[in-house]
């Protein structure tokens, strides 16, 4: 489940050695837009995604504008709390417009739950998993087959030569940031059934998110998606057998026991030193 | 800021507990003093060291936690409570420590996020110890007035002591990893341990705040340990100035206050946040206090202009003598002496290395001996600049040997490398920004051997002697090569020609048995050539290190050289005097084409 999410950090990463810590926000962000659009203004369900997607591609943008761009191959970390900085204004920003509470996402898939033995699930657990892997596999066509894929990865490999090559990576990175907050609102829009909305949410999904991100290994998208499968059953495990709470002891414990053993995670590759 | 700003600041602290009998401000100007603790140690490890963490609240609830238990269950008196809790919160900083930085930047930061939620959730969970959501209460605390001097005693106490951490060997080596980890370790300092000391250090005074904390509420529970509150204590250190002494003061003022200001938009304090780290970032990269004090000082840093050539420039000053305090002998000489000097220094032999496909170095063989200047030539891309990064072990090789008076060095990590006595400069000058001159060389003249952090922060007289000793011989180093009259000026500001010339004398500093120029000469005025020719040529003669030299212009290197070796795609095409390589017809060729 957070897969979906997480490859947005990878989406960033792989264009641009960045990426917005605050993914989580966009999330929320998706969800809020789809909660105003579908439910409090009760418009049908395809005009409100396309609404909140674009919607997302703008704040993926503004994003990369605001706290991005300024600090982008000056290889100081300063994007990071920028992008921090940003997802707490988004955060407070919904909490004026949106309000403190959480709210209550209809969806049909969430009426009847299916038995499977004595486990039930509702259809709309088992929707997030198939699009987070019908996503990731256009991600990587994307990168691999068009020509615009490989211009992206041609900017993360050497930005220098990227730009003397004609690629406009200013642009590229721009885009790189729309598209990984479009997916952080598919995310939201998937999510928001099973969490309820609420300006708060982004926070904890963006940090475990960020977990499988690490776990998986930041340069591989495959790893990401099977690191986003393994920590969503380790945390159901955790959380059936122990408590809610130790859910998240555990998954963080996992992320720091992984970086011990696997710095660069379990499919990353290791940064090649520069001397 | 300056003296007299330390003054008036430590009197309106002092006055006012004398001008107010509302508890109100004086709890406000705790917190201040709460806040310039923590932040205060924070900028040891994000201001000095230049890793972020968003995990400190974890080790403030440590220390606070810690001091709460004790004082409640062991019923330990408050000075006990508040020792044990820097106890524990240094063993745990260390811990955290030693998993969290075997990576850096946002993997960091995502583990110091972790281990923060992690105590969050703990302190929730395990209610029997913690009073879970609930917290502590009935702590017993001493007298608000009484504790109002502990804390500011205590903030007090936090500035001088990161204000003499920041001038001792230690305060240079985290700067020096700060500036360039790879310069670092090529000095003999292992970039990892000095970054977990940096944050066990920062992780102690966390901790020490944390209890004082708990002595100011007598309550304590989960809510203050949040990720929020970790954000607030690095957005106050930027705010304020990272880096700089006084930061955390501005910082944890304007943090502390601004929102007490500001209670009626409480619902706004995200955004207030969000904005202030954006302004910072923005518009004060060095903070308040570094937005002031440049604002005095006018332009702030000059470039230095060039000195005029002095008398002697040229030559090498003799090289000052080694014998200066035992400690201070470098270890190269020790080792130098005990053996005979029989044999070559440096022996490789079968060293290969390829990147992805792409074939640097193929078997090459590489004998240099003692007391040699041993050139290293060949066209762009011959693989020499990746052979020096073996040699001192920045890249792995492929397969081959390498052995250093005798002993293997294959597989040790640079800064062991440097320690058995290998000194490096790199093709662009790597000199350690935010550190003057002279203390770009002592980080070199101290090496590895930093005492202990306790002595640096205490000032003993042991830790006072050897401060001298390594100052000394630092300035003794920078007169050898002609930068005595730049010693005070700030390393970046140097042009390029001194810039390499310090870091020669940095390299010199750790007393090296092999010194590795790479391409010393690039950028330099003929003149300066001139002047490192006659340098390298009176370090042979005053018995310095052997030295391996990579450079381009031909003419020094024929001259100071004892032996070249030529390559050419990652092959040892020659190998001799000057003279025969002078003449080698396959070295003709690979430097004027293939016109035979």
């Amino acid at each position: 489940m957070y897969g979906l999410v997480a490859l947005g950090y990878h989406i960033t990463w792989a264009t641009s050695r960045t990426m917005n810590f605050s993914q989580g926000h966009a999330v929320m962000a998706g969800a809020v837009v789809a909660y105003t659009v579908f439910v409090a203004l009760g418009w049908p369900f395809p005009l409100a995604l396309v609404i909140t997607l674009a919607a997302l591609a703008c704040y993926g943008a503004l994003v990369e504008r605001i706290a991005v761009r300024p600090f982008f191959l000056r290889a100081s970390p300063a994007w990071l709390l920028a992008t921090i900085a940003v997802g707490i204004i988004a955060e407070n920003v919904a909490q004026l417009t949106f309000g403190k509470d959480a709210r209550a996402f209809p969806s049909p898939l969430m009426q009847k739950p299916i038995f499977v033995g004595s486990a039930g699930f509702y259809p709309q657990e088992l929707l997030v998993p198939v699009v987070g892997l019908l996503l990731m596999g256009m991600v990587q066509l994307f990168y691999h087959r068009t020509s615009y894929g490989k211009q992206l990865k041609a900017v993360a490999w050497n930005p220098e030569a990227a730009g003397l090559m004609g690629i406009n990576i200013p642009r590229a990175v721009m885009a790189s940031y729309a598209l990984s907050a479009i997916l952080a609102g598919v995310a939201g829009v998937l999510l928001a059934p099973l969490l309820n909305v609420a300006p708060q949410m982004g926070t904890i999904i963006g940090l475990k998110a960020f977990a499988v991100a690490i776990i998986g290994g930041l340069t591989s998208a495959p790893g990401i998606v099977i690191a986003g499968l393994g920590y969503g059953l380790v945390e159901t495990f955790t959380a059936g057998y122990i408590s809610t709470r130790a859910r998240e002891i555990v998954g963080f414990g996992l992320v720091i026991l992984v970086l011990v053993l696997k710095p660069w995670g379990l499919m990353g590759d290791k940064p090649s030193r520069r001397v | 800021m300056d003296r007299l700003g330390w003054t008036a600041l430590a009197a309106a602290a002092a006055s006012i507990p004398l001008l107010t009998s509302n508890t109100y401000y004086l709890y406000v100007a705790m917190s201040v003093g709460l806040l310039t603790i923590v932040t205060a140690g924070l900028n040891v490890l994000v201001g000095f060291t230049g890793q972020t963490s968003l995990g400190h609240a974890g080790l403030y609830a440590f220390g606070a936690y810690t001091a709460a238990l004790c004082a409640t269950r062991a019923g330990l008196g408050e000075w006990a409570a508040i020792a044990a809790a820097i106890v524990v919160t240094s063993v745990v900083g260390a811990a955290v420590a030693a998993a969290a930085l075997r990576v850096s930047g946002p993997y960091l930061a995502m583990v110091t996020i972790a281990f923060g939620l992690i105590v969050e959730g703990v302190l929730i969970e395990w209610g029997s110890v913690t009073g879970g959501p609930g917290g502590i209460f009935n702590i017993p605390k001493p007298a608000l007035r009484t504790h109002y001097w502990t804390v500011m005693l205590a903030a007090a106490l936090a500035l001088w002591l990161t204000a003499k951490l920041r001038r001792s060997a230690w305060g240079r080596a985290f700067l020096a990893v700060k500036s360039s980890e790879v310069a670092a370790e090529s000095l003999g300092l292992s970039s990892y341990y000095v970054r977990i000391a940096a944050f066990t250090v920062s992780a102690a005074f966390t901790g020490a705040a944390g209890a004082l904390f708990t002595f100011l509420n007598g309550y304590i529970s989960p809510d203050s340990f949040t990720l929020q509150t970790s954000i607030v204590f690095l957005l106050a250190l930027l705010f304020g100035g990272l880096g700089r002494i006084a930061g955390p003061v501005a910082g944890s003022l304007a943090l502390t206050i601004l929102p007490e200001l500001l209670t009626r938009l409480l619902d706004y304090r995200l955004i207030l946040y969000g904005a202030l780290l954006l302004v910072s970032i923005y518009w004060l990269p060095e903070g308040v206090i570094g937005k002031l004090s440049r604002g005095r000082r006018g332009a702030g840093y000059r470039p230095s202009p060039l000195p005029s050539p002095q008398r002697g420039e040229g030559a090498l000053g003799p090289l000052p003598h080694r014998g200066r305090g035992p400690q201070f002998e470098p270890k190269g000489e020790a080792v130098r002496r005990g053996l005979d000097s029989q044999g070559a220094l440096l022996t490789a032999g079968g060293v290969s290395l390829s990147f992805g496909g792409v074939t640097a170095l193929a078997a090459v063989d590489l004998a240099v001996d003692r007391g040699t200047v041993h050139a290293l030539i060949g066209p762009n891309g011959a693989g020499k600049t990746s052979l020096l990064n073996v040699l001192s072990g920045f890249y792995a090789a492929d397969a081959g040997s390498i052995a250093l008076a005798g002993r293997s060095i294959v597989g040790l990590h640079p800064y062991a490398v440097a320690r058995r006595g290998i000194a490096r400069t790199f093709q662009t000058a790597q000199v350690f920004g935010g550190l003057s001159a002279r203390e770009n060389v002592a980080v070199g003249v101290a090496g590895p051997r930093l005492g202990t952090v306790l002595g640096a922060l205490a000032g003993t007289p042991g830790a006072r002697a050897r401060e001298s000793a390594i100052q000394a011989r630092a300035q003794a180093l920078l007169d050898a090569l002609g930068l005595g009259n730049v010693a005070e000026e700030p390393a970046e500001a140097l042009a390029a020609g001194l810039r390499r010339k310090l870091e020669i004398a940095r390299a010199l500093a750790t007393g090296p048995l092999l010194l590795m120029l790479d391409e010393p000469a690039a950028g330099l005025s003929p003149a300066e050539i001139a002047a490192l020719d006659e340098q390298l040529t009176a370090l042979r003669q005053q018995g310095g290190p052997a030295v391996i030299l990579v450079e381009h212009h031909m003419d020094l290197v024929m001259a100071v050289s004892d032996r070249i070796t030529v390559l050419d795609y990652g092959r040892v095409i020659a190998d001799g005097a000057p003279d025969a390589i002078r003449r080698d017809r396959a070295v003709i060729e690979a430097y004027l084409g293939g016109a035979s």
